[in-house]
């Protein structure tokens, strides 16, 4: 079951988790200790790539708003919550838990 | 991706990789593809090893094939698989079995080693030591134990069974002990190719035709039996399967599959590269006499993707059959992929042609042929 990510929620990617950039339209990231493989479009990877450093739900979505100007900032809460959600729940990405 | 001039997309590197980590083995088998090339080359050390995978791991590649020569006779085997993981990628692992003992199990419970494995073949070729023995000399014993030890560990254990002239009348008995005494899901089934030892052996190793035949008939029913818990992607189980669409197809009427009637067969250079154990890069490790450039001194990437005979490689999937002087005539054609490149290459000289032991004309006696008997094609 998914539950809530809050805005400023550190998130990082799985270091072990590799990242093949097939094509223009998005690549596959592959988890080697489970053999999982996603197929990520383009507005996906952009995602993705926001979290190879530690960073926050709320701060990526400053980003991705600036690098695809078409879409509202509604619709890209709403995309962007589904994918870490999946993200978080398959162990592609991690919340980073503070010491 | 990256796209040639016939818009033919490409990955920009391979996922996969086969590597022979050494070219040295404690078995001598009577039809090794390998043979020749084990005397004929130095293994690379640790190090050399370990920076070829932190190359791997840049280029995203997601799984290695480790293999040889007999992958655990390096003494440091342990070491080269946890490079592999410290550079994120699974492995599989080829080997004959004999080596496996209590401390290997202890070794692969250390970190990520049994995590990442994705599955690890034993070679077993024939039900008892007087049959197995004969393709690989002085070793059921040891092999079937291994094989033992890795089961009843749980391992993602897998055999291959390799038929050929000492063993094809076995297969039942092999089946036996697989499926039931060992207790196998499944296993895996080609046959000896006309390469290194196999060239080598005066009596002859390979299946004759009508040998193949009877192979194909006995396969097709053990599967029956075993409800398919036999595979094959090539030889003689692969042969009935496609002999037998191909009865369905004709049936209806239908002259052709779609896609067929090209040298399709093998996307393997679509997605993998192989190296030998002294670094060359080749296609596949069976065709090992294509050589592409060495790790030790060759961009591993550029050679994926622009090297020359990779490329003619790729690039045989244009070409017709009806330009292929034995096939020309062929009633099949339009069924067929021409087979494997690197038969093709062993009995013809020329990769870009078709390989008569994939040949459905010649299987059903239409068109004599002998592997003893190579041909070779320099009309098209």
């Amino acid at each position: 079951m998914s539950e809530t990510i809050a805005k400023d929620q550190p998130l990082l990617c799985n270091p072990d988790v590799v990242l093949r950039e097939e094509d223009e339209d998005g690549g596959l990231l592959f988890n080697p200790d489970n053999n999982a493989v996603k197929i990520v479009n383009s507005t996906g990877l952009f995602i993705w790539k926001q979290f190879q450093s530690i960073n926050t739900p709320e701060s990526a979505a400053v980003e991705v708003l600036k690098n695809f100007e078409d879409a509202t900032q509604e619709v890209i809460q709403t995309d962007l919550e589904e994918f870490l959600q999946d993200m978080l729940l398959t162990g592609f990405i991690s919340k980073v838990i503070n010491e | 991706m990256i796209e040639n001039e016939n818009g033919v997309k490409l990955m920009s590197t391979p996922r996969s990789v086969d590597i022979a980590v050494t070219g040295k083995c404690n078995l001598s088998c009577a039809y090794c593809f390998y043979a020749d090339e084990m005397t004929s080359r130095t293994d690379l050390t640790t190090r050399q090893w370990l920076d070829f995978f932190a190359v791997l791991g840049k280029a995203g590649v997601m799984n290695v094939t480790l293999t040889g020569g007999e992958a655990f006779s390096r003494s440091d085997f342990f070491d080269l698989v946890d490079g592999v993981i410290a550079n994120r990628m699974r492995y599989n692992i080829l080997s004959n079995g004999t080596l496996i003992n209590e401390r290997t199990m202890e070794e692969f419970e250390v970190g990520k080693r049994r995590l990442r494995l994705e599955s690890l073949q034993i070679s077993i070729d024939g039900s008892s030591a007087e049959v197995h023995d004969l393709s690989r000399p002085n070793s059921f014993g040891r092999a079937i134990r291994g094989l033992q030890l890795l089961k009843s560990a749980g391992f993602p254990v897998t055999v291959r069974v390799t038929i050929n002239r000492f063993n094809y009348h076995d297969l039942e008995n092999t089946a036996r002990l697989l499926l039931e005494e060992v207790g196998l899901d499944g296993f895996s089934t080609n046959e000896a190719y006309p390469c290194g030892a196999t060239n080598r052996y005066e009596e002859g190793i390979m299946l004759s035709v009508p040998m193949r035949r009877a192979v194909m008939e006995m396969l097709t029913r053990l599967n029956e039996k075993y409800q398919n818990r036999i595979s094959a992607t090539a030889g003689p189980l692969a042969l009935a399967r496609e002999e037998c669409a191909i009865h369905e197809a004709r049936a209806k009427g239908q002259m052709e599959f779609p896609g067929r009637g090209y040298l399709t067969a093998c996307g393997g250079v679509f997605d993998k590269l192989a190296v030998l154990h002294d670094g060359t890069i080749v296609p596949c490790h069976v065709i090992s006499g294509l050589r592409l450039g060495n790790i030790l001194k060759d961009d591993f990437i550029e050679v994926w993707q622009t090297h020359p005979l990779m490329k003619a490689m790729r690039d045989r999937r244009n070409i017709p059959l009806t330009v292929i002087e034995p096939c020309k005539a062929c009633d099949y054609k339009g069924f067929c992929t021409g087979g494997c490149p690197g038969g093709a290459l062993f009995l013809t000289e020329d990769f870009n042609q078709r390989n008569p032991m994939d040949c459905y004309r010649i299987l059903i006696g239409e068109e004599g042929y002998s592997p003893d008997t190579r041909e070779k094609s320099d009309d098209r």
